[in-house]
């Protein structure tokens, strides 16, 4: 019933946004069948490989990078008081940089090239990881820790076999914001300094009036978005399965 | 020179223990003295807010005492010694809820050189004895609050301390879990020669349980009085509880601790 109402409301949108279109008559306001044609036109084609696919490998190289420095340096940070104390207060300074402010350094650094839009992606989506995976790491029970020492379990290893674990609802929300800055993070990259990808692509047909294309380039990141998410909640259900039974056990 | 018959050295003994918190300077803990016998169940019991948890921590190696020492079978605790396991009250947050029931069991024993096949002996022969045997593949938070502290003390006894110690461990099921839980310990007790130190605010527990217990005062806390228990062994929920002796030695201890 649930899902039947979502698939209604679709409908109607999508029939609100055809009938104003084909009444208003305007050049930059294409029926949504306009841009349904140019889309599977455009995109079931060698184009996905030209544009989409550099996309989305610069998108999971950089998130890839954020996630493995911004779990391991945020477990650390975490579990270390000392170090926690600080680095907190630079940690809250930089990341309050919003991050496209960081592409122009990127630029200045390492040119406009694919290394410039992993840096600034990286960049974007690390603070948000490493900042829930300290949390995480610092919110870890009393008695797990002492559970650790009493069995005489070392530090390495109560980092790795209790905090890590302890810590990873942490990671995964701070994974989830990380996700979504990537994907931010790569259109906007692309639309200052690019030759290819979709941020570059969507710019490029606004600016050549090829209207349905620019809808189509916008169509074809919420698609990619939307997988992505889906993608993301299913791992995550896996990875968390114990934490969400025994949140629901709690309540 | 004469040859005088010497008692076989305790196996936990705690001298002139005091302690105090570094942060807010507040004395938990004036100065305690007790010793744990081999083999015996000792209970220490107190008001609430007698530092009682701080003592089992302190003596346990997980906290330094401010003076005083602890030695367990004769080597001065600095850390948690190998042969000591402490049980905490609250089962949710010290069992790992990422892990099945059988790899919490397990977790302790990664330290211990043992085959493959000897460790998984020691987990089941640990369940077992705690009556877990089918729940093996569990998840913790997926079985009731007495099932999840018999995870707990089975995780325990698959360490095999010499002595175990136990922090109010049946202070958050019901009663009658609780009488489960007691004479499973009791059990475990003679099954596995462990010896037993409890903390417990329940008189009657303490009694219950125990060959001797120690009473203690409200904070900074110090040792009130020592109390032999001279009950028969063994104890029975019902009959236990209704002896005469019974009564007359939780009164003792309930006008000791209400008298201060």
């Amino acid at each position: 019933m649930r899902r039947r109402l979502g698939t209604v409301t679709v409908v109607v949108l999508l029939a609100v946004w055809e009938i104003s279109a084909r009444l208003m008559h305007s050049v930059y306001f294409p029926p949504a069948s306009t841009v349904a044609v140019t889309f599977a036109h455009e995109w079931f084609s060698p184009l996905f490989a030209e544009q989409a696919v550099p996309s989305l490998f610069r998108m999971f190289a950089g998130y890839l990078i954020a996630a493995v420095l911004g779990i391991a340096i945020g477990v650390l940070i975490g579990a270390y008081r000392p170090l926690f104390r600080t680095l907190d207060p630079l940690l809250q300074f930089v990341r309050a940089i919003p991050p496209t402010a960081i592409i122009p350094v990127g630029i200045l650094l390492v040119g406009i090239g694919d290394a410039m839009k992993v840096f600034v992606i990286a960049f974007g989506a690390f603070w948000p990881i490493l900042i829930n995976a300290a949390d995480g790491a610092r919110g870890v029970p009393r008695e797990r820790l002492d559970t650790a020492r009493i069995f005489g379990i070392g530090r390495p290893a109560t980092l790795v076999t209790v905090i890590f674990p302890s810590a990873l609802p942490g990671i995964f929300a701070g994974l989830r914001i990380g996700l979504s800055l990537a994907f931010i993070m790569i259109v906007v990259s692309e639309m200052i300094g690019s030759t290819n990808g979709l941020g570059y692509y969507i710019l490029q047909a606004q600016r050549t009036f090829a209207i349905p294309e620019m809808y189509g380039g916008i169509v074809l990141l919420a698609i990619l978005g939307f997988a992505l998410n889906a993608g993301f909640v299913l791992v995550e259900r896996r990875v968390l399965a114990w934490h969400h039974g025994e949140a629901a056990r709690a309540t | 020179m004469i040859e005088t018959p010497v008692k076989p050295a305790p196996l936990l003994d705690v001298a002139g223990l005091q302690k105090r918190y570094t942060s807010s300077g507040t004395l938990a803990i004036e100065a305690i003295t007790l010793t744990v016998e081999r083999g015996e169940f000792v209970s220490i019991v107190g008001p609430s807010g007698c530092g009682k948890t701080t003592l089992l921590k302190t003596i346990c190696g997980l906290l330094h005492p401010s003076a005083g020492r602890v030695t367990l079978d004769g080597q001065l605790v600095t850390a948690p010694p190998p042969q000591m396991v402490l049980v905490f009250q609250d089962y949710a947050r010290s069992l790992f809820p990422w892990l099945t029931v059988a790899r919490n069991v397990a977790f302790p024993l990664r330290k211990k050189k043992l085959s493959a096949d000897a460790k998984r002996r020691a987990v089941d022969d640990a369940l077992a004895a705690v009556g877990l045997g089918s729940f093996a593949e569990r998840y913790p938070w997926q079985l009731s609050g007495g099932m999840q502290q018999r995870v707990a003390i089975a995780r325990a006894v698959a360490f095999q301390p010499e002595i175990l110690l136990l922090d109010e461990p049946f202070a958050s099921v019901d009663a009658l879990t609780r009488a489960e839980l007691e004479d499973l310990t009791l059990r475990l007790r003679d099954k596995f020669g462990i010896t037993m130190l409890l903390v417990t605010h329940d008189i009657d527990e303490a009694v219950y349980l125990s060959d001797r217990v120690f009473v203690l005062s409200r904070p900074p806390s110090v040792v009130v009085r020592e109390i032999a228990i001279p009950l028969p062994l063994p104890r029975d929920q019902e009959a236990t509880r209704s002896d005469a002796r019974f009564l007359a030695l939780r009164n003792e201890i309930h006008h000791l601790i209400g008298a201060r």
